[in-house]
C-alpha cells in the first residue's frame, strides 16, 4: 500500500523513516557536516519524523556529552541558524553508543542499542550506517557489522551503508574495499559518497546539457576545441591536515573523486532516464573510455606534478609543501597536478580534457570552461586584432555558482572592433534563497533510496584504474616523470602551461 | 507624494526613467527571473504592495509591476512612478529589481493591458498576483497574459462565484493558465506533515480504518479547512457520505460537519470547527482502528507539531510553518514552483464542499 498523501506533494524521492548510526561520530565531518545537514533538514521540514541518530565512536561519552558538542558547533556552522525549540526536540534523537571500531561486544550492544531505541521511540527498523571514521577502520567497520547481523534489514526494512571518501588508496584497496562492503551489503544498498556530485551546479550540469536544445548538439568534438576543469585553492596544509595529505596527493585526493566525477557529467552520453543506474551507466562509460597513460613515457608526456615553493598566498608568507607541519621533508607528494585526458569515443575524439587541482594557488575556485571552437575567419580575420578569442561556456561549481558564456561583440563605433562580452547568470544573483548544503541533499537521497549521486563500485574502481598508472610512473618506475615547483601564490609550474601550449592552448585565467 | 514607490515618471518615458536609474549607479546588478505584476483595487494599496515587494526581490528577482486600480473615481489618469529594491547578496553584491507602479483611475482602468502590459521584460513569465474580489478586470484578454495567477480566496465574500469563475478561466485560457490560490498554500506544511505521518507503515495500515477528522481553523480561514479536507478525501479516494448523521451534517455554532465513505465502505465522519484563537488552520487529525495522527499549530507559534498515538507507539517531532503573511506564501510559492496540479486535482472536489 502506497501512501495516498504523496501523490503530488513533492517531486522528488520520498525520505524514509530511519536509524542514522554514524562510525567517527566524535570526528569533525559529524560535528560540522553530517549533524547539521540533518538539523536544517528537520528546520526545512524534509527529515521523516522518526529519524534518530546514533553516534558511535571510540571515545567515552555519555547521550547528554555528546548532544551538548554537537549543538555548540550546530551553533556556528548550521545553514539556517540554531532554533533552541527546534533543537530541543531534535536532540531527543541523538544517542551515543561508545565501543572499539575492532570489539565485536560493541556491534552486539550496538544491535541491542538500536532495537531498544526503536522500542522506545516508535522506529521500525530501518538502518543508514554512514562510515565517517578514518578510513583504516572501514574494513574492521563493515566486518564486524556483518557478523553483528546489522547488515541484515528485518522484514519490511532495510539497511544502507554510506562510505565515505577515500575509497581506497589505489584500485587494488578499492577492489578489496569493495568486495568487503558488497560482502556485508548488496551493491543497491552502498551508498560512496562523494559530496561535490551533491553541489547545485553539479546537478544542474545535466539539466543545463540535456533541458537546453541549444548546447547538446554542439556537444561534440565537431564544435568543442577544449575543456578544462580547474579546482584551486589558496589553503596549504593548515590544521595539520599535511598528515593525511601527504600520503594521498592532490591526484588521489581530488582528481580520482571529484574531478572525474565532473568529467563524467560533462563528458557523458544521455542517458536513457534518470534512475540511478541510467545515469552512472552512462558516467561510467566515460571514465572507461580514457585513454591510458600506462607507461612513464606517457605520464610524462600528459600529466605534471608539482610542490609549492614558499611565495605568498592573499598576502601572507607561506612555506613551501615540504617545510609544512607534519610534511616528510623529503616527500615526493604533489601539491598539484595538471593532466591532459583524452576520451577515445566517437563523441569527443580529439578533443583534450585538462584537469588542474593545486594548493596555495591565488584563489579558491572550482569551475568546468568549455572551449568551442573557432569560428571560420573568412569575414573578421582580415581586422586588425581578428577574432577576440573563442566562445566560452563556463560552469562555475564553488565559489559564486553560476553559469557564463563568452560571445564575440561589435564594439560601439565608427570602425570595426571586436571584443569579448559575457552573459552571466549567477546563482546568488538570481536566487535569494541559499542551496542546501551538499551533504543535505545526499543524506535525505540515501534515506529515500536514490543513489544517482553516489559513486557505484564500477565507476570508482575504473577511475583508481586509470589513476594508478601515474602514481606507478611516479612512484614505482625506473624513470619517473620530474616533480616540479611553483611558488605559492601562483597558477602552478611552468610545465603546466607548457601542457597546454603544446597543443595551442592556455590555462583559462580565472 | 508617495515616496515609497519611487520618482514618478511620465507614463510615455518609464523605459527611458529606467535607464537613467540604472545609469546612476553602475554597481548595482539587475536581476530579474520574472515579471510580478501586482494588482489591488485597495486605497492605499501600493504603497503596502511596494513594501510586499521588497521582501520578496531578496529571494525573487523579478521585475515588479504594481497596479493600483480606482475604477469609480470621476477622471480618467494614469501616473506611474519606478523605484528599484535592493539587497546585498551574501554580504557582497548589491542585487536590484526594477518595480514601476502605476496607478489608474476612471476609465483609463480599461488601458490597464495596453499602458501596463507594455512595460514587461520580454522572455520572462508573468506571475500575476490579484489581491481581493474578483472585478470586472479579470477577463479573458487579461488572464490570456498570465503564466501563473495568484490570489487569496480567503477574504472573498462569495466564494461560490469566484471559484466559478476560476474555474472557467482554467478551461477556457488559450495557454495554460496556472492558478494558486494563497488559501491552498496556506496548509502546505500541514499536507507535508500529515503525509509524512503517513510514511510511518503503522499508521498506513489504519489508513482505510480513519472514522473521524477534525479541522480546525481561523473563521477568516474557513477556505483552507475546507481545501484540506478536499485534499484529503481526494487522496483517500472517500465518497461522499450518506445521510448518515443529520445532527453532525448540520452546522452549529463554530462547527460544520461533513460525511464520507471510504473505498471499503467505511463510514468517515468530519467536523470543521472555526476557533477564533486558532492559527489559519490549527489543528487536522484524523483517527480510527486505534490510531490517532495530528498536526497542529498554535497562534503565532514558529513551528507544527506533528503527532502519532498509537498502542506502544508515540511520536512527536516539530515541523516547518507555512509564513504568515501573503508575501512570503507567495515567496515560499515561487520557490517551489510547478504546474500546481494538486490543486487543480481537488478544486472540483472543493467546489462540492463549498456548496454544502
Amino acid at each position: 500500500m502506497t501512501n495516498p498523501f504523496r501523490e503530488d506533494l513533492v517531486s522528488r524521492s520520498r525520505p524514509e523513516p530511519c536509524t542514522v548510526v554514524i562510525f567517527g561520530a566524535t570526528g569533525d565531518l559529524t560535528h560540522r557536516k553530517l549533524v547539521p545537514a540533518i538539523y536544517n533538514l528537520a528546520i526545512d521540514g524534509e527529515l521523516p519524523p522518526g529519524v534518530k541518530i546514533l553516534g558511535f565512536a571510540r571515545r567515552e561519552k555519555s547521550d547528554a556529552e555528546f548532544r551538548k558538542g554537537l549543538e555548540e558547533l550546530n551553533r556556528k556552522v548550521s545553514r539556517s541558524g540554531h532554533d533552541e525549540a527546534i533543537w530541543s526536540t531534535f536532540q531527543e534523537s541523538i544517542h551515543y553508543h561508545q565501543s572499539e571500531f575492532t570489539d565485536a561486544d560493541g556491534y552486539q550492544r550496538l544491535a541491542e542499542r538500536l532495537d531498544a531505541i526503536d522500542r522506545e521511540r516508535g522506529g521500525k527498523g530501518n538502518r543508514l550506517f554512514y562510515i565517517a571514521s578514518a578510513p583504516e577502520f572501514f574494513d574492521d567497520i563493515l566486518t564486524q557489522l556483518k557478523t553483528a547481523g546489522l547488515n541484515k534489514a528485518k522484514d519490511g526494512c532495510w539497511a544502507r551503508v554510506i562510505v565515505e571518501k577515500p575509497f581506497g588508496t589505489d584500485l587494488k584497496t578499492a577492489q578489496h574495499l569493495n568486495q568487503v562492503v558488497n560482502r556485508t551489503f548488496q551493491e543497491k544498498d552502498t551508498y560512496r559518497i562523494d559530496h561535490y556530485l551533491g553541489k547545485e551546479t553539479a546537478q544542474n550540469l545535466m539539466v543545463l546539457r540535456f533541458a537546453n536544445a541549444i548546447f547538446e548538439p554542439l556537444w561534440n568534438s565537431r564544435y568543442i576545441d577544449q575543456v578544462q576543469i580547474t579546482c584551486s585553492e589558496n589553503l596549504g596544509m593548515e590544521g595539520g591536515r599535511g598528515g593525511y595529505y601527504d600520503k594521498s596527493g592532490a591526484l588521489r585526493d581530488m582528481v580520482q573523486n571529484h574531478l572525474l566525477q565532473l568529467l563524467s557529467l560533462v563528458a557523458m552520453e544521455p542517458p536513457t532516464d534518470l534512475s540511478a543506474d541510467g545515469v552512472r551507466d552512462e558516467k561510467v562509460k566515460v571514465i572507461r573510455s580514457l585513454r591510458q597513460w600506462d607507461t612513464p613515457e606517457k605520464v610524462a608526456a600528459n600529466v605534471i606534478r608539482a610542490q609549492y615553493a614558499a611565495g605568498h598566498v592573499d598576502g601572507k608568507p607561506v612555506p613551501g609543501y615540504r617545510e609544512e607541519d607534519r610534511v616528510d621533508p623529503e616527500s615526493m607528494t604533489e601539491s598539484y597536478v595538471a593532466l591532459r585526458l583524452m576520451i577515445d569515443t566517437w563523441r569527443w575524439s580529439g578533443v583534450p580534457f585538462y584537469i588542474r587541482m593545486g594548493k596555495q594557488l591565488p584563489k579558491k575556485a572550482t569551475e568546468i570552461s568549455v572551449h568551442f571552437k573557432a569560428p571560420p575567419g573568412v569575414l573578421f580575420n582580415a581586422l586588425s586584432g581578428g577574432v577576440p578569442g573563442g566562445n566560452v561556456l563556463v560552469i562555475r561549481i564553488q565559489p559564486d555558482e553560476g553559469i557564463s558564456l563568452r560571445m564575440v561583440s561589435k564594439i560601439p563605433g565608427t570602425s570595426l572592433r571586436l571584443e569579448p562580452v559575457k552573459m552571466d547568470f549567477h546563482y546568488a544573483t538570481s536566487f535569494g534563497k541559499s542551496s542546501p548544503e551538499a551533504y543535505e541533499r545526499l543524506l535525505l537521497d540515501a534515506m529515500a533510496g536514490d543513489a544517482t549521486l553516489f559513486a557505484r563500485r564500477d565507476e570508482v574502481e575504473e577511475a583508481w584504474r586509470f589513476i594508478d598508472h601515474i602514481e606507478h610512473a611516479w612512484h614505482q618506475s625506473n624513470n619517473p616523470p620530474p616533480m616540479a615547483s611553483y611558488v605559492a601564490g601562483t597558477w602552478g609550474p611552468k610545465e603546466a602551461d607548457e601542457l597546454v601550449q603544446a597543443d595551442g592552448h592556455v590555462w583559462r585565467r580565472l | 507624494m508617495h515616496p515609497e514607490l519611487g520618482r514618478e515618471v511620465p507614463v510615455g518615458s518609464i523605459d527611458k526613467e529606467l535607464r537613467k536609474l540604472w545609469a546612476e549607479d553602475e554597481a548595482r546588478t539587475n536581476a530579474s527571473l520574472m515579471n510580478l505584476a501586482v494588482y489591488s483595487e485597495a486605497p492605499g494599496a501600493l504603497e503596502k504592495n511596494s513594501e510586499a515587494v521588497r521582501e520578496l526581490t531578496a529571494e525573487h528577482a523579478c521585475r515588479a509591476i504594481l497596479i493600483g486600480i480606482d475604477r469609480h473615481a470621476p477622471e480618467a489618469s494614469i501616473r506611474a512612478w519606478i523605484t528599484a529594491h535592493c539587497h546585498l547578496s551574501h554580504g557582497r553584491k548589491s542585487i536590484c529589481c526594477e518595480q514601476i507602479a502605476f496607478a489608474l483611475t476612471g476609465k483609463a482602468t480599461g488601458r490597464l493591458r495596453n499602458t501596463v502590459f507594455a512595460h514587461l521584460a520580454s522572455d520572462l513569465p508573468l506571475i500575476f498576483w490579484w489581491q481581493g474580489e474578483l472585478s470586472p478586470i479579470f477577463e479573458d484578454r487579461l488572464y490570456s497574459l498570465v503564466d501563473r495567477f495568484v490570489f487569496d480566496s480567503s477574504g472573498w465574500a462569495d466564494p461560490k462565484a469566484s471559484f466559478a469563475i476560476i474555474a472557467d478561466a482554467v478551461t477556457n485560457a488559450t495557454r495554460p493558465l496556472v492558478v494558486q490560490d494563497l488559501a491552498w498554500t496556506r496548509s502546505f506544511q500541514f499536507r507535508v506533515s500529515v503525509a509524512s505521518l503517513f510514511d510511518d507503515p503503522l499508521v498506513l495500515k489504519a489508513l482505510p480504518e480513519i472514522d473521524t477528522v477534525e479541522i480546525v481553523h481561523h473563521p477568516d480561514d474557513r477556505v483552507t479547512g475546507l481545501q484540506m479536507l478536499a485534499w484529503l478525501a481526494v487522496q483517500s479516494g472517500w465518497r461522499d457520505g450518506m445521510e448518515l448523521d443529520l445532527a453532525v451534517r448540520r452546522q452549529s455554532g463554530g462547527k460544520q460537519g461533513f460525511s464520507f465513505e471510504s473505498a471499503a465502505g467505511k463510514a468517515i465522519t468530519a467536523t470543521l470547527v472555526s476557533d477564533e484563537k486558532s492559527a489559519a488552520l490549527g489543528l487536522v487529525k484524523l483517527s480510527g482502528g486505534g490510531v490517532t495522527v495530528s498536526v497542529s499549530r498554535e497562534a503565532g507559534a514558529p513551528h507544527l507539531v506533528r503527532r502519532i498515538e498509537a498502542p506502544g507507539h508515540f511520536l512527536e517531532a516539530p515541523g516547518p510553518v507555512d509564513p504568515d503573511d501573503c508575501a512570503g506564501l507567495i515567496g515560499e510559492q515561487l520557490a517551489r514552483g510547478g504546474k500546481n496540479s494538486l490543486f487543480r486535482k481537488i478544486l472540483p472536489r472543493f467546489r462540492e464542499l463549498l456548496e454544502k
